[in-house]
């Protein structure tokens, strides 16, 4: 029993990272048909904000070396800022372009972002040590858990609240959800498709640093491809929960979470490190019974 | 009559013949003046040519982008590799794989023969279930099955070894080779496109209720068109390892996925002379990266790129082309005779 | 112009829907349609915007399954097939928008459809050319669909439901668009299509001038309802008809024409 709860924390603090990661995706998809790849960079490019552009494989600290705070508002602001010119430069010329497109460009984007990474910092790992004392377990209800882990689902938590609220209270976060709807009616009826993308790409870049900063003091290691499995991951999360609703997004992101953690304790031995193979194959069953995905919004079929 | 004939047995195969006789070219002025390095540039470039014209047969065709190909390629690969690999090695490093594998070695043409087969055998059992999505749930379900293929053999050590390169896979693969596997990937495409499977494909990715209410199956036709496309980027997976000589499972990952997309792209997705295309002019600009990044000699400087930015142009000029020219360099178009006057399908009608 | 070549089996008299209702939601489309097409005749379909002739063309089709009742072709039950299914059976139809393939040329896309109609590619290619000589398109029969006309690109979405042979064509509004000589043209055209292709024709139209040259029989639909059925001259008569049309749509006073 006592296992099945340690398990069951590891998966829902994995899954609290992954919904942070599918809420970004499914964001941007709602409000303008991109799956963007490239969520996984600019994840990447938050954690690699910490540290001043070097071979060296212990860097010195740049972001990393401010008071936490400011650190905080320093990742942050570089991911948003980073979101944002993606955003102007590469997808707005773009917007009305078929689905297939968009997550081609996205490649494209991720393919850049991963290479510029590469020449500014170079392609081998580097370890770093930030917020070391949160990976200490601590004492809950009798397990032990990681207290990074119940900061992660801490932080989740707040971001989903403040998320809905922000969706549900604000105009900006109304017209939002218009534009998921139904983008060319919510155009029509004068919300500024501008402003709304741009909106979604600031969210999507303040949960992509949140993960950076979450993921670093997880691993404490830096890599080029540190965003590629959750974004992966996080992006089937969507197509699980539903393209375009967020609700799905973070359901999905849960259940992508908990059911690969839970493969993972109890598949036989010898099949435990295909896990993965059985996420995505989970992947295409979800979309042959339910191709609009678990919970399906503005489902409407062409018109003959 | 006669001459109507031919006129129209020309128009038929021109498109094919223009983009081989050029190739064939480069091929004989490499073998006879170009140094080792521009004559692997070209092998390289010629095999890419095999993947990305595999890519176009299904992609093109049928309008749904598959970003999953590359594993059909990794599966032939793979295979090939079991059949001709470190006769030596093979029974202590690869403990997984069955006897007929493990102990025996084959020749090259069976090799190159059952790998293709393998990988046409994938996309079969994967395009069964696939084939039945359509749009963007087709190519994320394809995506997913480039992640299941890497997930399984990067982890499948036994037969795979894991991530680790396996060496010693013969090499015989010259520029000869690959221009011989490039036309004939060439000539598969062009008569697939124009057959009665590749028209019903094409109108279906035009339109598909339009295609329904013809009679046309969305599913069969792109099953077909699948599989065969699996079967000739396969017959890419077995040059490339037969080029190389290792094979490493992240050789087939997201990598060459992106970089044949690429050139898919910017060639033009909807057209034969597109794929060629797209692998002639982005092999180009690659290689004058890679001069650059060697470094150029000015006078009395030295000047070189840093690593990575051959990469980042590519990415870029692969947007600039979806923003400023969708449908690639090409366009929709092939490269067709001149149309004369009185020639044509409709005097082909009795 | 040769029937096509289905010598085997009798081609079918009649394709029918039976006590067919649809309903989207809550909201009925259709409710309790008798409706009966005959080989050799044209039928037209009327009824002002939103009445359901689309609805009904696409269940006789099966593009929509009826929420209630079936479609019969002769004695065979078309319900419940896939529209590919129903195409291949021998029913085939037209689009309000024309739903070309466009990178295709105008020969191929009607050769598509003969090859789904189950053609080998030779005899394909021959019934499409036949088709566009007979409809005057053979000139452009060489040019992709792409940067067609608009009355080209109609009368090639009629000469591609064609290639398919069928015993029934279902041709949603041809005309729309169209110029008075084109109009007349494509009179001439639908009238001798039963004769010319031993086939029975469904014609949904706006325009009067089409639907009473053309028509020996009228089904009026209103509000998902049958209204009347009968000759050009019995419905024009029809008072709930007139009501109809006079009441919701004045610019419709062109029936009494």
């Amino acid at each position: 029993m006592r296992n099945f709860l340690q398990v069951m924390v590891d998966a829902i603090a994995l899954g609290s990272l992954l919904a942070l990661v599918a809420l970004a995706i499914g964001l941007v998809f709602g409000v303008m048909r991109l799956i963007n790849f490239a969520q996984g960079d600019y994840i990447t490019i938050g954690a690699y904000a910490l540290v001043v552009p070097a071979a060296s494989l212990t860097p010195t600290l740049l972001i990393g070396a401010l008071p936490i705070p400011l650190m905080v508002a320093g990742v942050l602001l570089v991911v948003v800022m980073l979101a944002l010119a993606t955003e102007r430069v590469a997808f707005r010329p773009l917007r009305d372009s078929d689905p297939a497109t968009l997550l081609i460009s996205s490649f494209a984007v991720s393919y850049f972002l991963q290479h510029m990474i590469m020449l500014v910092h170079t392609g081998r790992p580097k370890s770093i040590g930030i917020g070391q004392a949160l990976t200490t377990p601590i004492e809950v209800l009798g397990l032990r858990v990681p207290g990074i882990q119940v900061v992660t689902m801490g932080v989740t938590a707040v971001l989903l609240i403040a998320l809905v609220l922000f969706l549900k209270r604000t105009p900006m976060g109304i017209q939002m959800r218009a534009a998921a709807e139904n983008f060319q009616m919510a155009r029509l009826l004068g919300v500024p498709a501008n402003r709304v993308i741009a909106m979604a790409f600031v969210i999507s870049g303040l949960l992509g640093g949140t993960v950076s900063l979450l993921l670093i003091v997880q691993t404490g290691t830096l890599d080029i491809r540190m965003g590629l499995m959750p974004v992966i991951f996080a992006f089937f999360a969507t197509v699980i929960g539903g393209m375009g609703s967020l609700v799905g997004a973070a359901l999905g992101g849960f259940l992508v979470g908990v059911s690969s953690v839970l493969l993972q304790s109890y598949l036989p031995e010898g099949l435990r490190p295909f896990r993965d193979a059985f996420v995505f194959g989970l992947v295409i069953v979800i979309l042959l019974v339910r191709p609009k995905g678990l919970i399906v919004i503005g489902a409407a079929r062409e018109r003959v | 009559m006669h001459a109507g004939k031919g006129i129209a047995i020309l128009e038929r195969v021109w498109p094919v013949l223009v983009l081989v006789v050029p190739l064939m070219a480069v091929v004989v002025l490499a073998d006879l003046y170009g140094s080792v390095m521009f004559q692997r540039t070209v092998t390289d470039a010629l095999i890419k040519i095999v993947l990305v014209v595999g890519l176009y047969i299904f992609i093109g065709n049928s309008g749904i982008v598959s970003f999953g190909h590359i594993g059909f390629a990794g599966i032939a690969a793979y295979f090939a590799t079991w059949m001709t690999c470190c006769a030596m090695m093979k029974p202590i490093t690869m403990t997984g794989l069955p006897d007929f594998l493990r102990l025996e070695t084959y020749s090259l043409w069976s090799t190159a023969l059952v790998s293709v087969a393998i990988a046409g055998v994938a996309a079969l059992v994967i395009g069964l279930v696939l084939m039945r999505l359509s749009g963007l749930a087709a190519s994320i379900s394809t995506l997913a099955a480039l992640f299941i293929f890497h997930a399984v053999y990067a982890n499948w050590d036994s037969v795979t070894m894991g991530r680790a390169s396996i060496v010693g896979v013969p090499t015989y693969v010259t520029v000869w080779v690959a221009l011989g596997g490039a036309v004939l990937a060439i000539a598969v495409a062009w008569l697939y496109q124009i057959s009665s499977y590749g028209l019903a494909t094409r109108a279906a990715r035009d339109d598909e209720v339009a295609a329904q209410a013809s009679g046309i199956s969305l599913y069969w036709n792109r099953l077909i068109a699948f599989v065969l496309s699996g079967m000739v980027v396969g017959l890419g997976g077995v040059l490339m390892v037969h080029f190389q000589g290792t094979i490493s499972v992240n050789a087939f990952y997201l990598n060459l996925t992106f970089i044949t997309l690429a050139m898919l792209v910017v060639g033009g997705m909807r057209s034969l002379a597109g794929a060629v295309v797209g692998v002639v002019v982005l092999t180009s600009v690659a290689d004058v990266f890679r001069r650059l990044e060697a470094g150029v000699d000015l006078g009395a400087m030295r000047l070189s790129t840093p690593v990575g930015t051959q990469e980042m142009f590519l990415a870029a000029l692969m947007l600039l082309i979806l923003v400023f020219r969708k449908d690639g360099l090409m366009g929709r178009r092939e490269l067709r005779l001149p149309r004369f006057p009185g020639t044509g399908q409709g005097r082909e009608a009795p | 112009m040769t029937p096509p070549e289905t010598a085997a089996e009798p081609r079918p008299t009649r394709l029918q829907a039976q006590n067919v209702h649809v309903s989207f939601g809550g909201i009925r489309a259709l409710t309790g349609i008798d409706l009966t097409i005959r080989r050799g005749e044209v039928l037209g379909l009327i009824g002002p915007n939103g009445a359901g002739k689309t609805t009904l063309v696409n269940v006789l089709t099966g593009f929509q399954a009826p929420t209630e009742g079936r479609v019969m072709l002769e004695d065979q039950t078309l319900t419940g097939m896939k529209a590919r299914d129903v195409a291949r059976a021998g029913v085939a139809r037209s689009f309000q928008a024309a739903r070309l393939f466009r990178d295709l040329t105008v020969q191929e896309n009607l050769v598509v459809a003969a090859l789904g109609a189950g053609l080998p590619r030779r005899a394909a290619e021959a019934r499409a050319h036949e088709i566009l000589d007979w409809i005057g398109c053979a000139p452009i029969a060489h040019l992709t669909c792409d940067g067609l006309s608009y009355g080209d690109e109609r009368r090639i979405s009629i000469a591609r439901a064609l290639a398919m042979g069928p015993s029934f064509a279902l041709l949603d509004e041809p005309a729309s668009g169209m110029n008075e000589t084109e109009c007349a043209a494509l009179m001439q055209v639908i009238s001798e299509l039963p004769a010319q292709f031993d086939c029975g024709v469904l014609l949904i139209e706006h325009n009067m001038t089409v639907i009473m040259g053309v028509c020996q029989r009228i089904h009026v639909l209103d509000g998902g309802r049958s209204l009347a059925e009968g000759t050009p001259d019995e419905v024009q008569a029809n008072p709930a008809v007139r009501r109809a049309y006079l009441g919701e749509k004045a610019d419709q006073v062109a029936l009494t024409i």
